[in-house]
């Protein structure tokens, strides 16, 4: 045999094994001869080889546990549990509950939450509860831009590990109110709308037009957040402004906490425009306190939680908060803030009586 | 000797530069000077360019005699004398006296003002403008618009925000750079009254090209009276579409940026609008000021002004952006 025929020998058994592969495959995936009954679960090994995967490939992901927030702060964790309530604990089940019987002929099967969180550092939760696993029924974080949202829901994880089912319904309860679907949101918002949480705004100070739009961004996906898009989307549309009636009719409630004096009064030049400084717009001029009647489309500040002021001021320096069709104002107004500006601003508006934008205007006469 | 003949494009090349000579008079032209600085400078540049012709008829000149001329072997005294001459002597003595003429213009626009100062600083892509009359303690704030006494050095300081920018009138002096962080200064003294414009001379993003202003020259006395009505505050709005207006304004947020002396407007972000209505252009130099053009501006200033910082107030009902338009244009 010459040395020039060898070459042409391996050429023919490379394209037999590759036209047999060929073969293979469209039988596979032309002919339906893959089985894909959940009832069959996989061959032996596939699992194995399946969940193996999934481990190390989150491992290699993760970011390090020092990227997280404070994971102790009870407020942190009853948002986290607020929203694992409405969006995880269909398939996850709450501590003390069995998960639906449905739920267990699932492949793979979504573990218990207690179980769930059992192997896994805060990190690894966090990049799970953003990303999702492919083909396992886990789905992603539905705001990418919101990671603040996802360590919500990794606070809740790291603790609920030893919750018992009474200290899991007193986080997520319900309160009794004439609609249901105020009780819905009053689990986070309180049935008053004066939300005792610095993670979660209160409603009670602002006009039902504003709650209508922001309601809407969040079912249209306008302003991004992983938590408000699921609960808006659990709504019916109509009910939106029954929700935001509701709440725009509540009578203005206490304070919610003191603040630094010396923050506050930074921020109050700022809003009031009196610093000299040519980037930051003066926020009273849309935000009150304003001696002139003031569009009912912005929302009111004072006395809203500082806390949640500052992030939402962050996330519009950042470009991450979306909103109604006026939030390209705010865009502009929020371009040039610094960090200790926005700590200042929250202060001020943190610092001044609860109070809907109309009713600030003969304070400020 | 050879013939030489004009070709076409040598008659043709002169008349085509003759049509360009209109361009050089009008508001914005360094030729038609109407102040002392650019009058020194439109001397200067055509002292500069009679300097010029007489440099190019001269090598022109030469260059034809030993060409054409004096063609063949020439003698050593004489290629030496042309070279040493024309090539060294004659040049060191039209540059020396050009320069030494030109160094002696430089102290003359050095001279001091008489008093008034007025700052002007760069904006992206406006001018703010502020009057400080001798011994005031606060300036009287305008945008966009500067003017002058005439027959008075003004002293003009420059500064910018963001990025650099050129502050210059043609009619009036050269162009002087503005620098954040860093001021400048220049002094101009008007002679002629009249309506000349202003325009940045130095690439500062995108809408570098729309970021003009008028500078208006009045007579000393008409000046001191315009100053003084600047420096009030905005006349109250004359009927319920003005007063509408005024409404609207104060309540879509618009004194976030804008100060209205006399209102709770005090914005400082953007330009004063206190007078907004008798100034002879809006957004800096680009639309003329009617009710028309301010309620276009402000529905849509990112397509009249691509990359404005001002956001577009296209959600406004059409007529409460009509009444705002039309208390703005009153704003004199």
């Amino acid at each position: 045999m010459s040395k020039r025929e060898a070459p042409s020998r391996a050429r023919t058994v490379v394209l037999t094994l590759a036209a047999l592969g060929l073969v293979v495959a469209v039988s596979v995936v032309g002919l339906g001869l893959y089985n894909v009954s959940a009832r069959a679960g996989h061959l032996p090994g596939v699992s194995w080889v399946l969940h193996t995967t999934f481990r190390n490939s989150v491992d290699l992901r993760a970011p390090p546990q020092s990227e997280a927030p404070d994971l102790t702060d009870p407020d942190l964790i009853a948002l986290g549990a607020g929203h694992f309530d409405v969006a995880c604990r269909m398939c996850h089940a709450a501590p003390g509950e069995t998960r639906a019987a449905t739920v267990r002929t699932m492949v793979p099967e979504p573990p218990h939450i207690t179980e769930a969180v059992e192997s896994w550092n805060a990190g690894e939760l966090f990049w799970i509860v953003r990303e999702g696993v492919k083909m396992s029924g886990m789905p992603a974080w539905p705001a990418p831009s919101r990671e603040d949202e996802v360590w919500a829901v990794v606070a809740f994880l790291t603790s609920v590990g030893d919750m018992s089912g009474e200290s899991y319904d007193a986080l997520t309860a319900q309160p009794e109110t004439e609609r249901a679907a105020v009780a819905f949101c009053a689990t986070c918002h309180g049935s008053d709308g004066m939300s005792g949480n610095a993670q979660i705004p209160r409603l009670d100070i602002q006009n039902p037009g504003y709650l209508l739009t922001a309601l809407q961004a969040f079912r249209n996906g306008m302003r991004a957040s992983g938590i408000m898009q699921q609960a808006a989307s659990l709504v019916p549309e109509a009910t939106l402004a029954e929700l935001a009636d509701h709440y725009g009719a509540q009578p203005t409630g206490e304070a919610s906490a003191e603040v630094d004096p010396a923050l506050s009064e930074a921020g109050e030049a700022l809003a009031e425009a009196r610093t000299g400084d040519t980037e930051v717009p003066a926020c009273r001029a849309c935000h009150g306190p304003w001696p002139e009647r003031l569009s009912p489309d912005f929302p009111a500040l004072a006395g809203q939680h500082e806390h949640y002021l500052r992030k939402q001021l962050s996330l519009w320096k950042e470009g991450r908060r979306g909103g109604g069709p006026r939030s390209d104002l705010m865009h502009q107004a929020a371009a040039d803030l610094t960090e200790d500006e926005i700590a200042a601003l929250a202060a001020y508006y943190a610092s001044l009586p609860p109070a809907r934008l109309g009713a600030t205007e003969a304070a400020a006469r | 000797m050879t013939s030489w003949r004009v070709t076409r494009p040598g008659i043709f090349a002169p008349c085509l530069l003759l049509l360009l000579l209109p361009a050089c008079d009008g508001p914005q032209s360094a030729l038609a000077p109407a102040g002392r600085e650019a009058e020194l400078l439109a001397d200067l540049f055509w002292i500069m360019l009679a300097g010029a012709v007489v440099l190019w008829l001269a090598i022109n000149g030469l260059m034809f005699y030993v060409t054409r001329i004096n063609v063949g072997h020439m003698p050593r005294r004489l290629a030496e004398g042309i070279i040493i001459g024309g090539g060294i002597v004659f040049p060191v003595i039209v540059l020396a006296a050009l320069l030494g003429y030109g160094l002696t213009l430089m102290p003359l626009t050095r001279v001091p003002g008489d008093g008034l100062r007025i700052r002007v600083t760069g904006e992206q892509w406006w001018w703010r403008v502020e009057y400080w009359p001798e011994g005031a303690e606060a300036p009287v704030v305008a945008a966009n618009e500067v003017r002058l006494p005439s027959g008075r050095r003004t002293d003009i300081e420059l500064a910018a925000h963001e990025v650099i920018h050129s502050f210059w009138i043609p009619a009036l002096g050269g162009k002087t750079d503005m620098f954040p962080g860093r001021d400048t200064l220049m002094t101009l003294e008007p002679l002629t009254p009249g309506v000349y414009r202003g325009q940045c001379a130095e690439f500062c993003g995108e809408s570098h090209a729309l970021m003009a202003f008028q500078a208006v020259v009045l007579p000393e006395e008409e000046f001191a009276d315009w100053l003084e009505a600047e420096a009030a505050p905005a006349r109250p709005p004359s009927g319920p579409l003005e007063a509408a207006g005024q409404e609207v304004f104060l309540a879509q947020g618009c004194g976030a940026c804008h100060t209205v002396r006399g209102t709770p407007a005090t914005g400082a972000v953007g330009p004063d609008l206190t007078h907004v209505g008798s100034r002879l252009t809006i957004g800096a130099g680009t639309l003329p000021p009617t009710a028309e053009a301010l309620a276009n501006w402000i529905a849509h200033p990112g397509t009249i002004k691509p990359g404005v910082e001002m956001p577009s107030y296209d959600e406004l009902a059409p007529d409460d952006l009509a009444a705002l338009a039309a208390w703005l244009e009153g704003l004199e």
